[in-house]
């Protein structure tokens, strides 16, 4: 190319750049850097400001005056907890909690089949958790509003067969199909997490210790479970985190009788525009959120998360 | 010492006189018992994760759309119906473009970034990776709402297109760079070195050496934070304006009217369409690894 063609110049001041430190470190974490200075931490930043601020229900004009009438207006009620904020975040952590254990209790056995097991059935294994685990969020809650219900395909086929004259209520939509839902909906997450952290397992340390005389149930407890913590507990906040905020399943297979913390900022969001209650009451969920992130990080890294 | 079977303790060891048999014939049947249950527990949980679905996809073949029973025979007119609705097509092009742009968008940043993360050691490095892979932590209502208010209230920006973009662009950044990462802690700088040394400049360099060998993560890195895009729905609920397509909330207004016919197929066509990609991704590439972050080990084997 010609000396002084444009473009051929601007290619040159771009290598010039790339060359120092402080150019390269500036194109390489810059852009990231800016999106998420301005898409999440800014947000994040304003909604705290929010919660502490009175928003006119008419002009949804803020008034920039601090108050904590938002936070007040969460437990406004006696006794304090009968407020439909306290029903849904208690409900939300213990549905969470449930969803959690039992995650982790289906997706070990599997993960260690798994990490045990090479060849054709690993791949037929992995290829029939990874095509749920790929398909829409929506879909698969979807589905399940099929199987739950009185005249769902789980009561309609029992009355159907003759197992039951009426539609069973452990099968109608609530709590216990949410908790299905949910588990569905994680499970691969907790299984791939635990995978990884099992994959990367010496499986001749179990063969030396059962050699030296220990149980299973010993080397499980004594070396499986220390081994693969760090994919316990990121399994476990892959699981907890979502499930906790979680919208589409609890209002799908909750049909209006459960109301999780999701459900409730949304209807003060979209229905009313209420966003000094939201922003309070998406405070709870954030603060838990990052305790359980401090207490996580205590024993693995944010590496370990992500598996990488 | 307790085991699951009343396996012998070592208590047993000292009193018979030859105690290996016993201990050995033990051994081998509590071994295949366990190996048998095992494959059952697996194969039972697979069957959790199939079966509505797979009821889903006969439903949307049969004439009656909700149950199974009483079974009234088989037909393809949910699939026409779908097919036919304009509304579903226009949503469908809509999320294309949200999640096509929106992941492109997400996988230069993710690039950049890991490169920062991987190749030079910065003040705040530590804090920098975090805050990149947070967005992926933070529950969907949350970060919709607060970008709903920030954008709304503070910068005067009505919901439309571009705040989903935007909204998902930062969404699927987490997932470009956990993988993009991994690929490069395992990449061989000597290659870099060498091009470097044959005269080529950076530029040159990341085009004809280093490109070429992480193409694949990045693709993976752009597939994974497409599907997070495209199958969001409560971001895009807050994000998107009345006039922004969404398949997703289109899909959601259909299920809260349990318009079961069309949405049989829709979600049908959509597990088949992952089926197919699944299938051919997996014979293409480590899939798995880019999955469960295991790239390095594999590609080492």
């Amino acid at each position: 190319m010609a000396v002084g063609d444009p473009e051929e110049t601007n290619r040159a001041a771009a290598v010039r750049l790339l060359s120092t430190r402080y150019g390269a470190l500036g194109i390489t974490t810059g852009p990231a850097l800016l999106w998420i200075a301005a898409l999440l931490l800014a947000p994040l930043t304003f909604m705290v400001v929010v919660s502490f601020l009175e928003v006119s229900p008419i002009s949804y004009e803020i008034v920039y005056e601090p108050t904590l009438a938002n936070y007040e207006g969460l437990f406004d009620s006696t006794p304090w907890w009968d407020t439909p904020f306290f029903t849904a975040i208690w409900l939300s952590y213990g549905i969470a909690t449930v969803t959690t254990l039992l995650c982790l209790t289906l997706a070990f056995p599997l993960a260690y089949l798994l990490a045990r097991r090479g060849g054709r059935t690993f791949k037929i294994i992995i290829f029939l958790v990874l095509l749920p685990f790929f398909t829409m969020y929506l879909v698969r809650a979807y589905s399940w509003v099929l199987m739950f219900g009185p005249g769902g395909v789980i009561n309609s086929t029992l009355m159907s067969v003759g197992l039951t004259d009426g539609p069973i209520e452990l099968f109608n939509y609530g709590v216990p199909a949410i908790v299905v839902g949910l588990t569905h909906a994680y499970f691969p997450y907790m299984l791939l997490t635990l995978y990884a952290s099992l994959d990367g397992l010496d499986f001749s340390l179990i063969e030396a210790a059962r050699d030296l005389g220990a149980s299973r149930v010993d080397v499980v407890r004594d070396h499986v479970v220390p081994l693969t913590l760090p994919g316990i507990i990121g399994g476990s906040l892959f699981v907890f985190v979502p499930s906790v905020g979680a919208f589409i399943t609890p209002r799908f297979l909750g049909q209006g009788k459960i109301q999780m913390i999701g459900m409730l900022i949304e209807s003060r969001v979209v229905g009313t525009y209420s966003i000094g209650y939201a922003s309070a009451a998406s405070m709870f969920v954030l603060v838990s959120i990052i305790g359980a992130m401090i207490v996580a990080f205590r024993y693995v890294t944010i590496e370990d998360l992500g598996g990488g | 010492m307790a085991t699951e079977t009343g396996e012998p303790t070592e208590a047993g060891e000292t009193e018979a006189d030859y105690p290996g048999a016993d201990r050995l014939f033990d051994h081998r049947r509590v071994e295949r018992l366990l190996r048998g249950s095992l494959y059952a527990v697996a194969g039972l949980l697979l069957a959790f994760l199939w079966v509505p679905l797979g009821i889903m996809i006969v439903l949307s073949f049969a004439q009656n759309p909700v149950t199974l029973f009483p079974f009234e025979g088989l037909t393809l007119a949910n699939y026409r119906l779908a097919l036919a609705s304009e509304s579903m097509r226009q949503s469908l092009v809509g999320s294309f473009t949200i999640a096509s742009v929106a992941a492109s968008i997400a996988t230069v940043l993710g690039v950049l970034a890991s490169f920062a993360l991987t190749r030079y050691r910065f003040t705040f490095r530590e804090l920098y990776r975090t805050f990149g892979i947070i967005p992926m932590v933070v529950p969907g209502i949350i970060l919709g709402v607060a970008l709903r208010i920030y954008f709304q209230s503070l910068l005067d920006v009505l919901p439309g297109f571009t705040t989903v973009v935007l909204a998902h662009s930062l969404y699927g950044l987490p997932f470009v760079i956990l993988i993009v990462t991994a690929r490069l802690y395992t990449f061989d700088e000597s290659l870099e070195e060498a091009a470097r040394d044959l005269g080529a400049d950076p530029i040159t360099t990341f085009r004809d050496v280093t490109f070429p060998v992480i193409a694949p993560a990045i693709g993976a890195g752009f597939l994974f934070a497409w599907i997070r895009s495209f199958e969001d729905y409560i971001r895009a609920l807050f994000l998107a304006g009345p006039n922004t397509d969404v398949l997703t909330i289109w899909m959601f207004s259909r299920i809260k009217q349990l318009d079961a016919p069309e949405l049989n197929a829709v979600s049908s066509l959509i597990v088949f369409g992952v089926a197919v990609a699944l299938a051919v991704a997996m014979n293409y590439g480590n899939v798995t690894g880019y999955v469960a972050g295991t790239v390095a080990e594999d590609e080492e084997r």
